[in-house]
């Protein structure tokens, strides 16, 4: 592996993913895979229209069906006790129970939407048997055409408006630019579909293996719908086969599967086809955005306006903070922005891999490039010259800031020399050839997050916690962080996830896994050092006269620290002390100094490609990803995240868009074959740096975040580049070849 | 048995599923009368199948309708083939059919009479792990995991193959896995070892 | 998905025997369509009757060509050195279409059989002539980015999908069939057809018959080249593509085989381009006249205008790529 990281004391306890032998095997066991006796299989009916009510179900044929076990609709579906209005009122203020109540009424919201499901003893029969259902619809002429209805966008609840300093202060500027850019609803697709497996142990005890980011909140909701204790409800996810924010909420196929498997009195496994994936579990919305940026002839900002749309649904508000960076991520006087949202005959839209920003900066850094050009400046010169010291919004410090480091790093890495400051005026073998670079930023913080430590006198040191991890790695950064802290070798360590009846954890989302768990795994094994030096002068005899502070605690070791001879280990300490184990549970609150400081894991993307002259094929030479994300704990793990990030942001700049027949109101590439997703061959070679500063106030993991700014500027550095490299400005995401000829 | 006699019981079978077949698109009370003789029913419309998955012998007995795919993770248990698309648009559910990589999404069960399969499950020598399995876990060729199973069953073909013979071979015959995580060049890194290890098999 | 009787066969008369008795029955060989369309609930048959077992595998090549088995698989035609010497723009093309896994599993008689991909087609919610004739076509004023610019009718704007028959096309192939009638051969460029007024129809194959091989003539193109342009590197259908096959001496092209793809509901093979660049010199090509005069024939729809200039791009390339 190339050495292009700058690290100052990376935790180097072992560089191997810690469940790669159980992913590597087959032996990782997801939702959907678990062996339940007596499973039945559900598979949804879904709608055929985008807007109208259901006049009928003609349900005969399938019910004979061989196999068919059950069908539920909206005239047979039982009771479901959240879906009255009493019990959402009486819940309020934990949370609100919104979207789809699956099965409760006739209307339809969507095309695609889930209207009933068939439960049979296998999964072709219930397939089959579903595709017997027929349905009579009272159709409404949908709408779906975000681009032909953007004028009915409406400003959310609070205003959706920002402005310091003048409003359109850009236009008045010495030099200035305006532009338009769109992006394309994209679909999260992890590769594991969602699934539920539905099993009442009793009439009032529910076990749901399901596929979710958090599955404390998914036990909650549950709750909330079934009227049940949270205690009376056990969420399993063991693993979680990506996901990217689609897993961030609990979605109608759970709630779903949990009707059914109480209705017929077995387990129900219900798993989303791939086009499901595309009609049920959310997508990054629909965006507009207009940006107007100014300057002064030597290149200060003088002025930012941003106005951004994106979509929601019929029946749920959905929003995102697009317009953010523009009022934080570069220093400006003047700016201000306005958000509003446009209801469309489409499901839901979630957030999805760096939510906001990812959409923002595109506008954003593409916008700063343009202005570049008509600056005669170079673009990371344009942005050093801009540089927020502090946060430019509420002036407050930031707890750590490296993205002029970011900077510098990418510059030298990519080649930033060989950048033509004249567009299409280099070629490599014939083929245009041009560097572009962005910025990416994300919100960094901690939440809060309980965990529990049980060290064994066997030697074992388990941890447990009710978070599920995606594929980012949380467990082996939560061993890496205990083998530090324990001074024990990674194999006496294990982190347990993934269900409910451990102690409460955070969702995975916004890239805030490591530091809230991780803080609380920190608090353990500081409290645990201090238990074992107590245990030690109550139980060993050669301790009795010693206090806590006259002892040492290293390596596995409590030692006197004027006698390093009296030394026993922490296994003998607990075998000396007669209890079975030590185990410590502790809890950290969410980061609390928000007035003090301002948060932000920040990036720099690189990237340099080739544009065939004639054709308009992309061939991405280099990216170069930089990350300021703290102090890096798991560099193995950390890169992944880096170059996946870089991965999905070329999907998003290059291939992905979630297309709609706008007569039907139905999407027409819901397939991994013409929805794009990038695959092996469309990847260059993927160089990430870390800054890697500890940034020691948000959390005492010195970390602060990947995830999202892994994605977050890709886009605009692919796009800056194709400019670079051609002269054409593509504001339409995503950049295929017949743009470019 | 010899063939023609193999031919004429088939023949027979098959008129009893026609006439089953008749049955369930004419009348569905006499399929409900069916139905409640739920292993007759079951035996007209089931096959037997002779399969061997990573060495072990299966005499079943499936619809034909059932993809391998489904054979394998829900009959046979064996869930590390992974349904990812279940249209041949993934690359998650490549196993080794008689040595040749496939997708199991798009085979009928019964389309693989008498043949070998081979899972994820059957490529480690006991706890020893297959060169591949190892690669990926040195190269971190993954992150959630789930594409896994097929990125490694179509990398080992990859090699065997020959197609493994530059970054660029290897990225092309490895496309037809889809990676979400995007662990593409740790997954090239992975079969450029094992390339050069000569550890293919 | 309908549970269907299924039924092997390994003999070309009883497997001709089988269909000729029922009507509803289908031949399954790859797989790789069939069951996509039969999941998706697009083909309904009643029987299967898997061809696997027929002997007709064999890659043979004579003097008077190639000679490739229906049943041989894509993989095996591209990986055999004899093809891989004598049909390089076949190979290529083979490459270039599915992946890997899709091409160790699909069959040469199966790759052209492979229907459209149009998704109005493969939606059994939305309209589509092809699927439901009479039902409209979904994709005329809806999405039709994909679609064809050459030889659609008001029924049908969809195209062929196939990689490899547009290399067929272009080298001269033809399609060997059998039937109880006995054999007879369709010249490749006549074996798919244009939508017309029966775009359910997809290719001039005859009930009751089987594809046994294919045959391309011995091969003196010495420039080969099959250029695929795709929104993804791999593994994706053409925005068009172009096969190219010229014989060069000197520097004077002697013949030339030109075919494109991702066009119209055939593989769509240019003669007159062929017959322009025929005797012309290989430095001296006019790209903008031969270019504007496959496509003056063009029409295009809301979304696939960019296919007339990029067509256009892909042809001039695919040429010089192939005397590269």
């Amino acid at each position: 592996m190339d050495k292009n990281y700058f690290f100052e004391d990376t935790i180097t306890a072992d560089e191997k993913r810690v469940d790669g032998v159980a992913k590597v095997t087959g032996a990782a066991t997801f939702s959907a895979e678990h062996t339940i006796p007596g499973l039945t299989y559900a598979v949804f009916v879904c709608s055929t229209i985008a807007r109208g009510t259901i006049k009928n179900m003609v349900l005969a044929k399938a019910k004979n069906a061989p196999g068919v076990i059950d069908i539920i609709y909206y005239l047979n579906c039982p009771v479901v006790p959240g879906y009255t209005s009493e019990i959402k009122e009486k819940n309020q203020r934990e949370r609100v129970l919104n979207g789809l109540n699956v099965f409760a009424d006739n209307i339809v919201y969507s095309n695609g939407q889930p209207i009933a499901l068939v439960i049979a003893d296998t999964w072709e029969r219930a397939v089959y048997a579903a595709s017997l259902v027929k349905v009579e619809y009272i159709e409404e002429k949908p709408e779906t055409d975000f681009d032909n209805l953007m004028q009915k966008a409406e400003a959310p609840g609070w205003g959706g408006t920002y402005k310091r300093g003048d409003e359109d202060a850009y236009k008045k500027a010495e030099v200035m630019i305006e532009n338009e850019y769109s992006i394309p609803a994209e679909t999260h697709n992890p590769i594991e579909p969602h699934a539920t497996v539905a099993v009442w142990e009793k009439n009032d005890k529910l076990v749901v293996y399901d596929k979710t980011q958090g599955p404390k909140s998914t036990q909650g909701d549950l709750a909330l719908l079934f009227g049940l204790k949270r205690e009376n409800i056990q969420v399993i996810t063991e693993f979680v086969g990506g996901a990217f924010g689609c897993a961030l909420r609990t979605w109608p196929h759970t709630p779903a599967a949990c009707i059914a498997a109480k209705k017929i009195g077995r387990p129900v496994k219900l798993v989303l086809t791939r086009e499901q994936m595309f009609t049920m579990v959310g997508y990054r919305p629909i965006s507009w955005q207009k940006i107007g940026i100014g300057a002064s002839r030597d290149g200060k900002l003088t002025g930012i306006t941003h106005h951004a749309i994106s979509n929601t649904s019929r029946y749920e508000q959905f929003s995102e903070s697009i317009v953010d960076p523009s009022q934080n991520l570069h220093d400006c006087p003047n700016v201000n922005t306005s958000y509003k949202t446009l209801a469309l005959d489409i499901n839901t839209p979630i957030w999805m891999r760096g939510p906001g920003p990812a959409t923002g900066c595109f506008a954003l850094e593409s916008a700063l490039d343009e202005l570049a050009y008509k600056l005669n400046m170079d673009p990371i010169e344009l942005r050093l010259k801009n540089y927020a010291e502090v946060h430019p919004q509420n002036k407050l410090p930031w707890t750590s800031k490296h993205l002029k480091e970011c900077y510098e790093l990418g510059r030298e890495k990519i080649g930033w020399h060989n950048r033509p400051s004249v567009p299409g005026t280099l070629k490599e073998n014939g083929m245009l050839t041009g560097y572009g670079m962005g910025v990416g930023v994300f919100w960094a913080g901690r939440s809060s997050a309980t965990a529990r430590g049980t060290l064994y006198a066997d030697g074992m040191f388990v941890l447990q916690s009710a978070i599920s991890d995606m594929g980012p790695g949380t467990t082996t950064a939560m061993v890496s962080i205990a083998a530090e802290q324990m001074g024990l070798p990674p194999d006496k360590i294990r982190f347990e996830l993934g269900n409910t009846d451990f102690p409460t954890g955070p969702t995975q989302g916004g890239s805030g896994s490591t530091t809230a768990v991780g803080t609380a795994v920190t608090l353990i094994c500081e409290a645990m050092q201090v238990s074992l030096k107590e245990m030690a002068i109550e139980s060993v005899p050669g301790f009795k006269n010693y206090k806590p502070e006259e002892l040492d605690y290293k390596n596995g070791k409590v030692s006197a620290k004027t006698n390093s001879s009296t030394s026993i280990s922490y296994t003998d300490i607990i075998k000396q002390s007669g209890k079975p184990e030590l185990q410590v549970s502790k809890s950290t609150e969410s980061f609390a100094q928000r007035d003090k400081y301002a948060m932000n894991s920040f990036s720099a993307h690189f990237v340099k490609l080739h544009v065939h002259p004639v054709t308009g094929v992309i061939t991405l030479k280099k990216i170069v990803a930089v990350a300021d994300c703290g102090r890096v704990i798991s560099e193995t793990t950390a890169r992944s995240q880096m170059v996946g990030g870089a991965v999905g942001g070329i999907g998003m700049a290059m291939h992905e868009e979630t297309l709609m027949d706008h007569h039907s109101g139905r999407y027409i590439n819901a397939n991994l074959a013409d929805y794009h997703v990038p695959v092996n061959a469309d990847i260059p070679a993927i160089d990430v740096l870390f800054v890697n500063k500890p940034d020691n106030i948000i959390s005492p993991t010195g970390a602060k975040g990947i995830g999202e700014i892994a994605l977050v500027g890709v886009a605009p550095a692919v796009a800056n580049a194709v400019y670079n490299a051609t002269g054409k400005r593509i504001t339409r995401l995503p950049i295929t070849p017949d743009k470019l000829i | 048995m010899n063939n023609q006699d193999q031919k004429d019981s088939r023949r027979d079978f098959l008129k009893k599923t026609t006439a089953m077949a008749a049955l369930t698109i004419s009348s569905p009370v006499l399929v409900k009368a069916g139905q409640h003789d739920e292993k007759i029913a079951s035996f007209f419309e089931k096959m037997d199948l002779k399969i061997e998955v990573n060495g072990v012998a299966h005499q079943l007995s499936v619809e034909p309708r059932v993809t391998l795919l489904d054979l394998l993770r829900e009959q046979l248990h064996l869930t590390g083939t992974k349904k990812g698309c279940d249209h041949g648009q993934c690359g998650a559910c490549t196993v080794h059919v008689d040595g040749k990589r496939i997708n199991s999404c798009l085979s009928l069960a019964v389309m693989n009479d008498g043949k070998k399969v081979t899972t994820i499950e059957g490529i480690a020598d006991g706890d020893n792990l297959h060169p591949m399995q190892e690669a990926f876990i040195n190269h971190d060729g993954f992150q959630c995991g789930y594409c896994t199973p097929g990125q490694i069953m179509s990398a080992i073909a990859c090699v065997q193959e020959g197609h493994a013979n530059s970054r660029e071979e290897i990225q092309e015959f490895m496309s037809g896995n889809i990676c979400r995580c995007g662990a593409y060049p740790h997954i090239v890194d992975a079969v450029m070892e094992v390339k050069k290890g000569g550890k293919s098999s | 998905m309908i549970n269907f009787e299924y039924s092997r066969t390994s003999s070309v008369k009883a497997a001709l025997d089988v269909l000729a008795k029922n009507p509803g029955a289908s031949f399954i060989a790859g797989g790789t369509n069939l069951v996509d369309l039969m999941k998706k609930g697009v083909a309904t048959p009643q029987r299967l009757v898997d061809i696997n077992n027929l002997p007709l595998k064999q890659i043979s090549i004579d003097a008077k060509g190639l000679t490739i088995g229906a049943l041989a698989l894509n993989s095996d035609v591209a990986e055999n050195e004899k093809v891989k010497k004598n049909y390089p723009l076949l190979v290529q093309a083979i490459n270039a279409g599915a992946s890997a896994q899709l091409r160790n599993m699909a069959t040469i008689g199966g790759n052209i059989m492979q229907r459209t991909r149009c998704t109005y087609f493969y939606d059994t919610t939305l309209p589509c002539n092809k699927r439901k004739p009479g039902s409209g076509c979904g994709a005329l004023k809806g999405y039709n980015r994909m679609h064809a610019i050459f030889g659609a009718s008001d029924k049908c704007i969809a195209v062929q999908p196939s990689d490899m028959s547009v290399a067929l096309a272009a080298l001269d192939a033809t399609v060997m069939v059998s039937s109880s009638k006995g054999e007879r051969k369709i010249p490749f460029t006549d074996f798919h057809r244009l939508p017309g007024d029966i775009p359910e129809k997809d290719n001039n194959l005859q009930p009751g018959e089987l594809i046994t091989a294919i045959h391309v003539p011995v091969n003196s193109f010495n420039k080969n080249h099959y250029l695929k342009i795709r929104d993804r590197a791999s593994y994706a259908f053409a925005l068009v593509s172009v096969a190219v096959a010229l014989k060069v001496n000197g520097n004077i092209i002697q013949s030339a085989r030109l075919a494109m793809g991702g066009v119209a509901h055939k593989p769509w093979r240019l003669k007159q381009a062929e017959e322009m660049l025929t005797g012309s010199a290989i430095h001296d090509l006019s790209f903008a006249k031969l270019t504007d005069n496959i496509m003056q024939d063009a029409k295009t729809y809301e979304h696939n205008a960019f296919k007339i200039k990029l067509g256009k791009a892909a042809i001039a390339e695919a040429i010089n790529k192939a005397l590269q």
